[in-house]
């Protein structure tokens, strides 16, 4: 690690006690660094399988990344691939999908910020509210239920419930309203709707579980003594539950904005047919199409890697936004 | 650091002081870690052991036979090597292929699209071996018919043993029992087809009371343009182009013709009236049999083998009255001329992988095992089974036995579901000796596949260009290919005019067509189409 920087191993112990000078301080900071390393060895050695986790399956296959400076090809490597600088960047920002694909993901993100997001702080504060225990606990692992669905069953139920031809709720629909049938799953204009409610069906109760956690962590105390003072339970809701769930929440939100470019392959990728690609085109899935259906890696991983960065400048800004409103950030 | 445990409570003092010695254990420990790591995840570049085993990878349209099962053994007998196959459903095939390539395990032999955007770029760097001019040493792999070789080539090389198919399979299935009960006539024309449509849904064919019935059923094709959709087929009896076609001296894509909105225009009209299922743009296709079978709808644009999958799927569920079923051919456009759709006459070629087969010797090898594969007794192997087991010979059928048993079913479902794909001779609907089926009704539908192809092959329009493929749809082929069977299917349905169906096939031509067009002219020219 450190070693190259140490250039003598033989400081007196005495460094360490008397008060250094500034000067002395910096040639013994690597010394001492040395001593704690020794001093926690078997605190480090645990920490090291994660470390070399890390490493092994995270930091290195980075190195992948510098294929998107290149024109991959599988055969020849990727020593052998040849260099192309900025191209497939300069693709990607001039061809003819970039501003669709901005658009649906921005705007996807947007609509989850909107609806999905707070839906499942409202359920558990309501939960929360709930006086019978039983009543409580089942409606909770009801709702979970879901999100232990995979995609794939979730857009198959879709197809089953909307579908034009035998959709059950698709025909209510139509008999409560009557007029021209609506193809809900191939239409364009329906195709975010249906995005949305999936979403809050399958991921509304499990994003419950932690804000119920947090609300169960609030002193019972704080009421006791509000109810003294006369507060009743809309008071007790607005200065006691909420301000103590918002840490929390800000907490969610950040973690949450990192994903905001992520707009949920697998949901997408089923969902999209010939009628609606326009508006069901995002990121992620236009980098499987290109990459593993058409067989262009370089591209895809161009896209891709930008599509991380603008994840990263996410999180820092919502971060430091959450700073700026007097939160505590993330980091 | 403040938070650590101080030191005596860890005992400290009860444990040896680090050495030197120690510290290197854990280099050590952490160096082998990562090696070890590191190499698992690039392992498998030690050389294939010896010459006496062969990876494969084909498609598979059931569940994956045992690598143990006797069909396997019996080809690993014939062949004298052991064989490591890797089934992928078909479903999935092109993106496993894509993914394999970039993999360094590459199996020996392996079917893939020799067009496919992937395979081109592998092919071209040389992760493959040209096989042009290779393969008139080995009987059976020598090309049966030029046209098809020349077909299965990518711009004047061959890159693969193409696996030989029925030239012509398109064919509309329609209900028997409806055509009877409405009194109507099989369809010669276009028009004949539109009233049988009519009638189907307007005429009450299921006598239920209801208007619950549509003429024809087509799913959400997977398939780009002129994939062998049913709107490529009907596009041709139009007169469109199949694929590319000559125009004022010129090849120009189908789509750009009067005659490919011509027959959108025609379709069209079918959607708004209600003659096609509505769920057109959505129904999967592996329950494309469905609605037909519920007696929901009553007619297929699709390949013949379609019907006898149907008559088998009547006869599961009404086995005394299952013959409702017939196959008509090509139709006649209103003016009374024929164009009928043919199909390439192989799908998909078998490539020899140059990352275990390095030497010319090995590919002799490789070359030999696989005549051997395409032989009489191999074709037998792969397209019937086991003679005595799964079958019995009579004349030139092959009729099934000992169905009941269970092994015996096995071996019947590894080969029609599996090994019938590795096979380039001998293959789907054309099998080593033809399928004798045990009803009569299945007998005559068989028979009919052969009276129709020779009939249609007459007037079928064969695409010039199948036999090369323009470096800018490879390269471009991410945002070009959805283009135009994404604007038909919103022109049929009715979310854009005609004018903006226009509109989308001109902006084919700025993404890139245009070079596309003017490349496969070039290359057509240079390699004689």
């Amino acid at each position: 690690m450190a070693t190259d920087l140490v250039p003598n191993q033989v400081v007196p112990p005495a460094a360490e006690v008397t008060p250094p000078s500034p000067k002395r301080k910096r040639r013994a900071r690597p010394v001492r660094l040395w001593r704690e390393l020794l001093r926690y060895r078997w605190l480090y050695l645990l920490l090291l399988p994660g470390l070399v986790y890390f490493i092994v399956f995270k930091y290195l296959p980075m190195y992948g990344l510098t294929i998107a400076f290149k024109d991959y090809v599988p055969f020849v490597g990727y020593s052998g691939s040849e260099w192309v600088g900025l191209k497939h960047f300069q693709e990607l920002f001039t061809g003819p999908d970039f501003g669709r694909l901005m658009f649906n993901t921005l705007l996807l993100a947007l609509l989850t910020i909107v609806f999905v997001f707070p839906a499942p702080i409202v359920v558990a504060l309501m939960l929360n509210e709930l006086r019978i225990g039983l009543l409580k606990r089942s409606v909770q692992s009801l709702i979970y239920i879901p999100h232990f669905l995979s995609w794939t069953i979730v857009a198959s139920l879709t197809y089953l419930l909307f579908s034009v031809d035998f959709g059950v709720i698709a025909n209510w629909i139509h008999g409560l309203i009557g007029g021209q049938k609506v193809d809900y799953v191939a239409q364009a204009d329906w195709f975010r709707p249906l995005i949305v409610l999936q979403l809050l069906w399958k991921q509304t109760g499990w994003g419950t579980i932690i804000y119920l956690a947090a609300l169960a962590g609030v002193d019972s105390q704080l009421y006791e003594a509000a109810r003294v003072d006369g507060a009743g339970r809309w008071r007790q809701f607005w200065h006691i539950t909420l301000p103590s769930i918002a840490p929390t929440v800000v907490v969610m939100a950040i973690l949450t904005s990192g994903n905001l470019m992520d707009s949920g392959f697998e949901q997408i990728w089923l969902m999209t047919t010939s009628l609606n690609r326009d508006v069901a085109d995002v990121f992620d899935t236009f980098v499987y199409y290109i990459g593993i259906t058409q067989g262009a890696f370089s591209y895809a991983t161009a896209v891709g890697l930008f599509k991380g960065l603008v994840g990263v400048l996410l999180i820092f800004g919502s971060n430091w936004l959450a700073k700026r409103l007097g939160q505590r950030g993330l980091f | 650091m403040a938070f650590l445990p101080r030191r005596e409570r860890w005992g400290y003092n009860a444990i040896k002081p680090m050495t030197i010695g120690s510290r290197r254990r854990i280099a050590a420990v952490l160096a082998l870690s990562t090696a070890l790591l590191v190499s698992a995840c690039s392992g498998g570049d030690e050389e294939q052991a010896a010459s006496n085993e062969l990876t494969m990878m084909t498609t598979l349209f059931g569940t994956a036979p045992d690598p143990n099962g006797e069909v396997q053994q019996a080809v690993e007998k014939l062949i004298g090597k052991k064989l490591k196959i890797t089934w992928v459903p078909n479903a999935e095939y092109g993106d496993k292929t894509n993914v394999t390539l970039a993999s360094d395990n590459i199996p020996d032999v392996m079917v893939v699209n020799e067009k496919g955007p992937g395979f081109v770029k592998a092919a071209e760097a040389g992760a493959f071996w040209d096989l042009t001019g290779k393969l008139d040493k080995y009987p059976n792999l020598k090309p049966a018919d030029e046209q098809t070789a020349k077909n299965s080539m990518t711009n004047g090389k061959t890159y693969g043993i193409y696996r030989v198919r029925p030239l012509l399979r398109s064919g509309i299935v329609i209900r028997k029992d409806w055509l009877a009960k409405l009194g109507l006539k099989e369809p010669q024309t276009t028009e004949d087809l539109y009233a049988v449509a009519k009638a189907f849904t307007e005429r009450d064919p299921d006598g239920n009371g209801k208007k619950d019935t549509y003429g024809l059923i087509v799913p959400k094709w997977p398939g780009n343009y002129a994939s062998a959709s049913p709107y490529d087929v009907v596009e041709t009896w139009f007169g469109a182009p199949n694929g590319w076609g000559e125009r004022d001296g010129k090849l120009v894509p189908g789509f750009d013709t009067p005659e490919f909105l011509e027959a959108n225009r025609w379709m069209r009209k079918w959607v708004t009236e209600g003659l096609i299922n509505p769920d057109f743009a959505t129904l999967d296709t592996a329950n494309w049999n469905d609605p037909f079978v519920q007696g929901k709808g009553g007619m297929i644009i699709d390949v013949n083998v379609r019907a006898t999958q149907l008559l088998d799927l009547f006869k599961e569920k009404t086995p005394k009255d299952f013959d409702k079923v017939t196959l008509v051919g090509n139709l006649k456009r209103p003016d009374g001329q024929k164009f009928s759709y043919p199909f390439t006459g192989y799908n998909m070629v078998m490539a020899i992988s140059k990352q275990h087969i390095r030497t010319e010797e090995q590919l002799d090898q490789t070359l030999q095992t696989l005549d051997k594969l395409a032989s009489k007794e191999g074709s037998i192997l792969l397209t019937n089974g086991i003679e005595g087991r799964n079958f019995e010979v009579d004349g030139e059928f092959a009729v099934p036995i000992n169905q009941d048993d269970a092994k015996v079913k096995a071996i019947q479902n590894d080969v029609d579901k599996a090994f019938i794909q590795l096979g380039t001779r001998a293959s789907v609907g054309l099998g080593a000796y033809r399928l004798k089926p045990n009803d009569e009704a299945s007998r005559k539908m068989r028979d009919r596949f052969d009276v129709l192809m020779n009939e249609d092959l007459k007037t079928a329009v064969f695409n010039p260009a199948l036999g090369v493929v323009a470096p800018t749809a490879v390269s471009k082929g991410q945002t070009l290919d959805t283009i135009i069977p994404d604007a038909r299917i919103k022109y049929l349905s009715g979310a854009i005019t005609e004018d903006q169906l226009k509109a989308q096939i001109k902006r084919w031509y700025d993404s890139g067509g245009t070079q596309i067009a003017q490349e496969v002219n070039d290359l057509v020219a240079k390699n004689g189409g």
